[in-house]
């Protein structure tokens, strides 16, 4: 009974770390320069690691919004507000997901 | 006299109360959370309530209808937008609504006055 009892508990937490999920930098980047380049509202000539979303890209709060929202999609987490507002650059972007998903950024 | 004319003037000027946001700040994210909410139905709204309307045409129309108060500066005014946003929100949501009171949302309120000749004789004006 105890053995019994023993399998059914022990619990397997297996926490992914980044580098075996196979995420660095520059697959990061790529992912989120991918998924700027598909929204629309945005030319892919003027756009560069960083150039500004609202002022070089002429982006306003709403399409912000929905960039963040494709990204927030890609990567499976949520960005909240007060992080939300910070990110007006592709690299700010890049640099907060390093952070969140704790790959090293350079 | 001069100085109880000021005080009844410095109490007749009071700060409205807040309706439910203090700065313009707070005011700003929750109208960016209800957009982000809207957006984030529509594809569950056209699947459910089966309406004739493509994903781009809906997204079109909620930036419509989120431009249209734009200017409105009053921070009361719009937590009140904001909390009847949330209201249709909650009701959309919860198939509270049916197919027509969601097309109703693409009806054209303004009917266009006409400009050709044959136009503004049926209408009952004089060429």
């Amino acid at each position: 009974i105890s053995q019994h009892a023993i399998q059914r508990c022990s619990q397997w937490r297996c926490y992914a770390s980044a580098s075996s999920a196979g995420l660095s930098q520059d697959k990061i980047t790529e992912r989120v320069m991918t998924v700027i380049k598909l929204f629309e509202k945005i030319s892919a000539e003027k756009l560069t690691i960083e150039s500004h979303f609202m002022k070089e890209l002429g982006l306003d709060s709403l399409d912000h919004v929905e960039l963040l929202m494709a990204i927030e999609d890609e990567f499976g987490f949520e960005i909240p507000d007060q992080d939300a507002e910070k990110l007006n650059k592709p690299s700010d972007i890049i640099k907060y997901l390093c952070e969140k998903m704790e790959v090293d950024y350079k | 006299m001069s100085s109880a004319g000021g005080t009844l003037i410095r109490q007749a000027v009071k700060e409205a109360k807040p309706v439910f946001s203090a700065t313009s700040e707070d005011a700003r994210r929750r109208v960016l959370n209800l957009y982000r909410a809207w957006f984030r139905q529509l594809p569950y709204i056209i699947r459910e309530y089966d309406v004739p309307l493509t994903l781009p045409m809906c997204r079109r129309k909620l930036r419509e209808n989120f431009e249209k108060y734009r200017q409105v500066n009053d921070i009361r005014v719009i937590d009140l937008l904001v909390a009847k946003g949330q209201m249709e929100l909650v009701e959309t949501a919860h198939m509270w609504k049916q197919k027509t009171h969601v097309m109703d949302y693409f009806k054209q309120t303004v009917t266009p006055k006409p400009t050709d000749f044959l136009g503004k004789f049926f209408d009952g004006k004089e060429p």
